[in-house]
C-alpha cells in the first residue's frame, strides 16, 4: 500500500487537444482533481464532455500535453513509455466489454496477470486467482473457456482479473454498460467490496444512475471541465 | 519464458483448422527442401562413385580431361616413368570404355561403362574386388554392378543363387563371377570392373599402353600436395596430376556446368523455402490481426511490446517445430521409396539436416517478424 496521507491521483490544470493543426480540437480544460488512497470515486457526465480521455491520461495510455499529474507517486508529464508501462502494472483495469484472452480459460486469463509479477511463484499465482475466482461466485466455472460464460459471468472475470494483483489503483471505463440491470449492479458491489477489502481506491467512470450509490464521492465531468463535487 | 511459450501454444491451437492448414504449410516447405537438396547431393555424388572408391594419392589424366565419361587416352609410358621417383610407390594403369551389353533374359541392349584395372593391387576398394581377385585373373570375367539401373537382365540374382551367368558384352561373351556397387549416374546405367587384359580382349580396337587414368600411390610420408608438383614437372603438359579431392571436384564442376541441376535443384529450393514463408506469414498475419484487441488490452494491462513480440514468436517456433519433424520423416519415407526406384544415393544426413532445421526456424521466425509489424497499430489507449 502508498502512504495513506499521499494522494493516489493528484491533477492540476491538465488540458488535452486532440488532432493537429485546424483540425486540433481542445477536449480537456484545465482539470483539476485528487483522489485519496482507499477512495471509490465515480466520474460521470455526458456523451463526449472527456471522461475516458481523462481515464487514459491517468493510465499512462496517452501522453501529458499540458498540466501537471501525479499517479502513485509518479509524474506523468515527460514520462517515458517505459516507466508509464511499469505504472500500469501497479493498476487494475476493468474495461467496458471484458476483453478477455478467448483461448484461455476463466483461470488461466486471472493467473496471466501473474506474468507482470515475477516475484509471484506459479504456484502461488494460481492459488490467489483460484481464490479471486471463488470470491466473484465463479469457483466452479474456473476452467469454463471464455466463450461459455455469460455477459456478467465474463465481467466478474475481468474483476478478478483487474484485482488479483491487488493493485493500489483501480481505473474502471463504464464496467456495466453491456449488462442488465441485475448483472449490473452485482458486479459494481463485488468491485466495491474486493477493493474495500484490499484499500484500492477506485476510478469509476459511468453513466449508470442505478449505480452512483456505491460511491464516496461522484465527479462531474461537463464539456472537458470537472464540476464542483457533490456527495 | 515457459509462460509465452504456452500461451503462444494457447493462442496458435485455439483455431485446430488454421493450426492444422500452418502445419501442413510449413511440412509441405520441409519436404520440398529435404528432396531438392537431397537429390541435387545425390546426382552429384552419384557422379563420383568410382573416384571415391579409388584407393590411389594422386591421379594422372589428359591435360584436356573433362569427365570421366569424356576422357582421353594418353600414354601408359608417361605413368611408368613415375617408377623412378623416390616419392612414388607404385603406378597402375587404368582403362575406361562404354560399350553394349546384351540382356541375357530379353536380348535388349544397353550402354555400359566399362573399367579395366589392374585388381591384383590395392587400387580400387570397391565391394567384390578383393574376393575376386583371383577370379578377375581368369579370362573373361568381371564384376558387374549391382546397383545399376533395370534393364541389364536379372545378373545379380544369379550371382547370388550361386551361379556365374554368361553375358554378351560388345559381342564377346563374358562370365559374371561377382557383384560390385558403383551406381549408376550421368550417362551412365551400369558398369563392369574387369582386369587389364580382359577389358583388351573385350576392346579389340584399344591398344595395350593407351589409357585413361593413372594411378599413383605415393611411398610412406610423402604428402600428395607437395610432390604433386615434381612430378607434375616430371610429365611434362600432356597430362596434368591430381590429388584425389582435385580429381573428384573436377567430375563435381563438370556436371555442375553441363547440367542445370544445380540451378534447378537449388532454384527448388528456395522455393520451398517461400512457400512456408509465405504460409506462416499469412496465418500469422491473420491470427495478429484477429487478436489485435486483445494485445492492445494486454499492453494496456502493462505487458510490454517485447512480451506480445514473444507470444507471436512462440506461435513461429511452434510452427517450426511441428512442421519440421513430420516434414522430415515424410521426407525420409519419399528417399528410401526414390532410393529402391533409382539406387540414387539419398540421405537423410545429419549436417543437411540441422541446416533445414535451422532454415526452417528462420522461415518462421521471419513471418512472424513480419507479421508482428501489425501489433504496433494495436493501440492501448483505444482500449476504454
Ligand atoms: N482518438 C480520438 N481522436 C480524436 N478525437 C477523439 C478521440 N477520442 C475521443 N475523441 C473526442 O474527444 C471527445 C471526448 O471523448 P471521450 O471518449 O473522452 O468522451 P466520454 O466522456 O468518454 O464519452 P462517452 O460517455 O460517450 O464514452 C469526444 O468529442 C470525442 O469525439
Ligand atoms: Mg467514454
Amino acid at each position: 500500500m502508498i502512504l495513506t496521507d499521499e494522494l493516489v491521483i493528484s491533477g492540476q490544470e491538465i488540458s488535452f487537444w486532440f488532432g493537429e493543426g485546424e483540425l486540433r480540437k481542445q477536449i480537456l480544460f484545465e482539470v483539476d482533481l485528487q483522489i485519496q488512497g482507499g477512495e471509490i470515486v465515480l466520474l460521470t457526465g455526458p456523451s463526449g464532455s472527456g471522461k475516458t480521455t481523462l481515464l487514459t491520461l491517468i493510465a499512462g495510455l496517452r501522453t501529458m500535453q499540458s498540466g501537471s499529474l501525479r499517479v502513485l507517486g509518479m509524474q506523468l508529464s515527460g514520462a517515458s513509455s517505459s516507466l508509464l508501462t511499469q505504472l500500469r502494472r501497479r493498476i487494475g483495469f476493468i474495461f467496458q466489454a471484458h476483453n478477455l484472452l478467448p483461448y484461455l480459460s476463466a483461470l488461466q486469463n486471472v493467473q496471466l496477470m501473474f506474468e507482470l509479477h515475477p516475484d509471484v511463484s506459479a504456484v502461488e499465482g494460481r492459488q490467489r486467482a483460484t481464490e479471486m475466482l471463488e470470491r466473484v461466485g465463479l469457483g466452479h466455472r474456473k476452467d469454463y473457456a471464455v466463450s461459455r460464460l455469460s455477459g456478467g459471468q465474463r465481467q466478474r472475470v475481468a474483476i478478478a482479473r483487474a484485482l488479483v494483483t491487488k493493485p493500489e489503483l483501480v481505473l474502471a471505463d463504464e464496467p456495466t454498460a453491456a449488462l442488465d440491470g441485475t448483472s449490473g449492479r452485482e458486479v459494481v458491489n463485488l468491485l466495491r467490496s474486493l477493493a474495500v477489502d484490499q484499500g484500492s481506491p477506485i476510478l469509476m467512470v459511468t453513466h449508470d444512475a442505478r449505480v452512483l450509490d456505491i460511491a464516496d464521492r461522484i465527479m462531474e465531468m461537463q464539456d472537458g471541465r470537472v464540476g464542483a463535487p457533490t456527495h | 519464458m515457459s509462460q509465452k511459450i504456452r500461451l503462444s501454444w494457447l493462442q496458435l491451437s485455439h483455431e485446430k483448422a488454421k493450426l492444422f492448414a500452418a502445419i501442413a504449410g510449413v511440412m509441405v516447405s520441409v519436404v520440398l527442401m529435404w528432396m531438392q537438396l537431397g537429390l541435387m547431393n545425390a546426382l552429384f555424388s552419384s557422379a563420383v562413385m568410382f573416384h571415391d572408391r579409388l584407393s590411389a594419392d594422386l591421379v594422372v589424366v589428359h591435360s584436356q580431361y573433362e569427365s570421366i565419361l569424356r576422357s582421353r587416352s594418353f600414354s601408359a609410358r608417361l605413368l611408368y616413368r613415375l617408377r623412378g621417383s623416390e616419392f612414388v610407390e607404385d603406378v597402375v594403369p587404368v582403362y575406361i570404355g562404354t560399350t553394349d551389353w546384351k540382356n541375357p533374359s530379353t536380348g535388349g541392349r544397353k550402354s555400359i561403362q566399362v573399367y579395366g584395372i589392374e585388381t591384383q593391387k590395392l587400387t580400387l576398394s570397391a565391394l567384390g574386388v578383393n574376393e575376386h581377385r583371383q577370379g578377375l585373373r581368369e579370362e573373361d570375367t568381371f564384376l558387374f554392378d549391382r546397383l545399376a539401373r533395370p534393364g541389364f537382365g536379372e545378373v545379380p540374382q544369379f550371382i547370388a543363387d550361386g551361379q556365374e551367368p554368361e553375358v554378351e558384352i560388345n559381342r564377346r561373351r563374358m562370365r559374371a563371377i561377382g557383384v560390385t556397387e558403383l551406381g549408376s549416374s550421368f550417362g551412365v546405367d551400369g558398369n563392369v570392373i574387369t582386369s587389364e587384359a580382359n577389358f583388351l580382349r573385350l576392346f579389340s580396337q584399344r591398344r595395350s599402353g593407351v589409357i585413361d587414368l593413372g594411378l599413383i600411390s605415393l611411398s610412406e610420408g610423402a604428402e600428395p600436395a607437395v610432390v604433386r608438383p615434381q612430378l607434375q614437372a616430371a610429365l611434362g603438359k600432356e597430362v596434368q596430376v591430381l590429388t584425389r579431392e582435385e580429381f573428384r571436384s573436377l567430375e563435381i564442376d563438370y556436371w555442375q556446368k553441363a547440367t542445370p541441376i544445380g540451378v534447378i535443384f537449388s532454384a527448388g529450393t528456395v522455393v520451398g523455402f517461400f512457400i512456408g514463408f509465405i504460409v506462416v506469414y499469412q496465418i500469422l498475419y491473420t491470427d495478429v490481426t484477429n487478436h489485435l484487441p486483445q494485445f492492445a488490452t494486454m499492453k494496456a494491462m502493462g505487458f510490454s511490446g517485447r512480451y506480445l513480440v514473444r507470444v507471436v514468436l512462440g506461435q513461429s517456433f511452434w510452427l517450426a517445430v511441428l512442421g519440421y519433424v513430420p516434414g522430415t520423416i515424410v521426407a525420409g519415407l519419399l528417399y528410401s521409396g526414390l532410393k529402391a526406384a533409382t539406387q540414387l544415393p539419398l540421405e537423410l544426413s545429419l549436417l543437411r539436416g540441422v541446416a533445414l532445421a535451422l532454415a526452417t526456424l528462420f522461415m518462421c521466425a521471419m513471418s512472424g517478424l513480419l507479421a508482428i509489424r501489425k501489433l504496433s497499430s494495436a493501440d492501448p489507449a483505444d482500449v476504454f
